[in-house]
């Protein structure tokens, strides 16, 4: 049992350090004032990779099977895609 | 005994923690949110240069202060779910009220970026940006009121002993919630106020 939690402490302490990190390379992505459709798309993916960190690890759900391992990641498939798609179209 | 602990750690595989109809409430949730976001991506699609001069008003710092106590708060709330894990009631309490205050900070940060806009004037009718800008965020910032108001009212039963390592299936579900309210500001921060 405190191997089990010392586990998840450990995973969610790094999981909460990239997402700091993730989050800061994003505002100075934001700061330089750079536009390109390429910016936009990496800072989307920067944003559903740690949208995936959150479901997997924080919420739990990353070491389940089944149905419920999927709404998160279709949560995030697909407004990512049409926001991709939007955004490319209007580049 | 063994069966039994196989057959629990077999559903803890299959669903995921807190009851399952907080997780039909996230899943209809993130379904609205997802909406809002796509509109918002194909709305600007025929407004790029005045999303992007208005996107330029916003104040990034702000929103960078409250996605830092988002992520803060929602790792708080993995704290205190595992606390309960191993029986400790009273640290699971102090990491939610921990949350709290990194809500608390969301909140009041939200407040000062509408005060700033409501008194330049700034309105839903102003222009089609800040009409989805306000909308989104407001709607966004009512579910953080909530979700600190779930944390709370779980904070409660944690500091009276309503919980056990076997059964702490409302901090679970507390934790879901409010981990979805962080989920969608991780997909709204750079949306709104990075990506042009």
């Amino acid at each position: 049992m405190d191997t089990f939690t010392n586990k998840g402490k450990r995973a969610a302490t790094i999981v909460f350090a990239i997402l700091i990190i993730l989050t800061f390379i994003t505002f100075f992505i934001g700061e330089s004032g750079t536009s390109s459709l390429t910016i936009s798309l990496f800072v989307l993916a920067l944003a559903l990779i740690k949208g995936e960190l959150v479901g997997a690890y924080f919420m739990g759900l990353g070491g389940i099977r089944g149905f419920w391992r999927l709404p998160i990641l279709i949560w995030l498939f697909i407004p990512g895609s049409l926001i991709t798609i939007a955004f490319y179209l209007s580049a | 005994m063994n069966n039994s602990t196989t057959i629990s750690l077999d559903e803890v595989r299959r669903y995921p923690p807190g009851d399952l109809a907080i997780w039909v409430f996230i899943m209809a949730e993130l379904l609205v949110f997802a909406i809002f976001f796509s509109a918002f991506a194909f709305t600007r699609m025929n407004n790029v240069e005045l999303f992007n001069e208005f996107q330029l008003t916003l104040d990034r710092q702000a929103a960078l202060i409250n996605t830092i106590a988002l992520i803060t708060s929602s790792y708080f709330v993995v704290r205190a779910v595992l606390c309960i894990q191993e029986g400790d009631n009273q640290w699971c309490v102090r990491w939610l009220l921990a949350a709290m205050g990194m809500g608390l900070i969301f909140v009041v940060v939200k407040f000062y970026e509408f005060s700033h806009h409501f008194g330049n004037g700034i309105n839903l009718s102003t222009n089609t940006f800040y009409m989805f800008y306000l909308s989104l965020t407001f709607f966004h910032f009512m579910h953080v009121i909530l979700g600190m108001g779930i944390l709370g009212a779980v904070a409660y039963k944690a500091h009276k002993g309503g919980y056990t390592p076997e059964d702490h299936i409302g901090v679970e579900t507390g934790a879901s919630y409010w981990h979805m309210v962080d989920l969608v500001w991780l997909i709204l921060f750079p949306l709104i106020y990075v990506m042009r």
